[in-house]
């Protein structure tokens, strides 16, 4: 079965929107990942956001050791260009990159300005499972009071993305997606603490 | 379904670009995300924007609801209700919970909107500042810098000239405690309907090309003063003529024979709910 660049991104698209407006929820992509027929060095899913965000009007850069491979891909899919990181709309930041490459990744991402905090990045982190890792306990718009959730690799982006995120409207906003086809995204207005109460970036610093 | 129009009326390219404002809107409460705003086949002005926002989230399972004013019948609401179903095939009603998505021309509808649901709002003027300040470029520094004292100074000068708050519809909101924002012409009846709502509420301006959104479960509150208050409309002493309800907005009409003033349910889907239960009742 091959992906419907109609409707099959429609409902990506729509699940993507379910994710942003109620962050900490995941939702699958199986369904549309399985039309996916090309395999690559980067998750379906990633493939499938790339789609249904990325056009020529926008921009993105990879980071992985495959780089140059998935970025001709992304590129032949969606003629979009790839950039470097400063000024990218879109960064996909995939399984394989060091903890190092993704400090920097968010550390360089656009955070948009006062008049125009939209012109941000949106980051796309490739983790191998968003239901297990570090709890933590999630509040702001789009959240009934709080919600829970579990994310891996958590010391590598959080410090970061607090920083990047301290000034509002300013900031990044960040999307998870596994090897399980599952998404979960955390927009900038989310705030993070630890599941003990703490506030997890102060532990990590 | 018209086989001649690309699904939803879009090309991919077009819908794509309404897509990324969208989900900016989202992540950014209530700051409006500029956006190409692409022509339609109804003028500017008309609902182009809430179409928009429409056309580039339906897909083939949704069920639509239009409401203008409330009603599901009026030219405005039947003809972009055709207009979707006819590219798209989608089926409409005119139940609110029946309903995955909704266009809403200067309402929010009675019955409460639900965790699946999407409710969209067409907006004339999305700029809240712009009594004020005629320059895009003026307003978006204000908002920049997170300066409403122009905003506050127009409610009290209202007070000062009416010694009431005389907003009527469209009365500015605080979203998430930093913008203040146009809520679209709605009755200040259903501003606190917008707060902490459980359903996704997008924001389409055609003719201004801006898209804004407030998620679900976020803060909305009124722009108000501690000692003039925000007060709705009021219908004490009111019913429905046909379903009898008098918690809800109500449109004050004259009976063109006696002259007499009546009152009727602005949401007709909701009042012929309400008729429909009561006489379902009778029966048993």
């Amino acid at each position: 079965m091959n992906l419907d660049v109609v409707h099959d991104i429609q409902t990506v698209y729509r699940k993507l929107v379910t994710a942003t407006s109620r962050p900490g929820n995941s939702v699958v992509l199986e369904r549309e990942a399985k039309t996916l027929d090309i395999q690559m060095e980067c998750l379906s899913s990633t493939i499938l956001l790339a789609r249904t965000v990325l056009d020529p009007e926008v921009t993105f850069k990879v980071i992985s050791k495959a780089e140059e491979a998935v970025s001709r891909m992304i590129n032949q899919l969606t003629y979009s260009k790839p950039v470097d990181l400063a000024e990218a709309d879109f960064i996909f930041i995939l399984q394989d990159a060091s903890d190092e490459q993704m400090k920097e990744a968010l550390n360089m991402a656009k955070v948009g300005n006062l008049l125009n905090p939209h012109e941000s990045a949106m980051i796309i982190l490739e983790v191998p499972d968003v239901t297990k890792g570090v709890s933590m306990i999630l509040s702001g718009p789009g959240i009934q009071e709080e919600s829970f959730i579990s994310l891996p690799n958590v010391s590598a982006w959080l410090g970061a993305r607090n920083e990047k995120n301290k000034e509002f409207p300013l900031g990044i906003d960040m999307y998870f997606v596994d090897q399980q086809d599952r998404l979960i995204a955390l927009p900038r207005t989310t705030q993070i603490k630890g599941n003990g109460g703490e506030i997890i970036w102060d532990m990590l610093q | 379904m018209n086989k001649t129009y690309n699904f939803a009326f879009f090309d991919e390219g077009s819908k794509r670009e309404i897509r990324r404002a969208t989900l900016k809107a989202i992540a950014i409460p209530g700051y409006q995300v500029p956006f190409a705003s692409r022509e339609m086949p109804i003028g500017r002005g008309w609902g182009t924007g809430g179409l928009q926002l429409t056309l580039s989230l339906i897909g083939k399972d949704d069920v639509l609801k239009v409401i203008d004013q409330g009603s599901d019948e009026s030219v405005n609401a039947v003809n972009i209700k055709k207009l979707v179903s006819d590219t798209t095939g989608v089926r409409t009603t005119d139940s609110t919970k029946g309903a995955s998505l909704i266009q809403s021309r200067h309402r929010v509808p009675e019955v409460p909107l639900q965790r699946d649901q999407i409710l969209i709002l067409q907006v004339p003027l999305p700029e809240p500042l712009r009594n004020f300040e005629p320059s895009e470029h003026e307003t978006k520094k204000l908002h920049a810098e997170r300066e409403y004292s122009g905003a506050w100074l127009m409610l009290f000068e209202q007070i000062m000239k009416y010694g009431i708050m005389a907003t009527d519809a469209d009365h500015p909101v605080m979203v998430h405690d930093r913008y203040v924002m146009a809520p679209s012409p709605i009755p200040r009846f259903d501003n606190s309907k917008l707060d902490n709502n459980e359903a996704l509420i997008l924001l389409g301006a055609g003719r201004e090309k801006k898209v804004y959104a407030i998620p679900p479960y976020t803060n909305i509150s009124s722009l108000a003063f501690d000692d003039y208050g925000f007060e709705i409309e009021s219908f004490a002493n009111h019913a429905c003529i046909l379903c009898g309800s008098n918690d809800v907005f109500l449109d004050e009409l004259v009976d063109e024979e006696s002259g007499e003033t009546y009152f009727q349910c602005n949401d007709t889907s909701n009042c012929l709910e309400m008729v429909n239960q009561k006489q379902s009742l009778g029966v048993k």
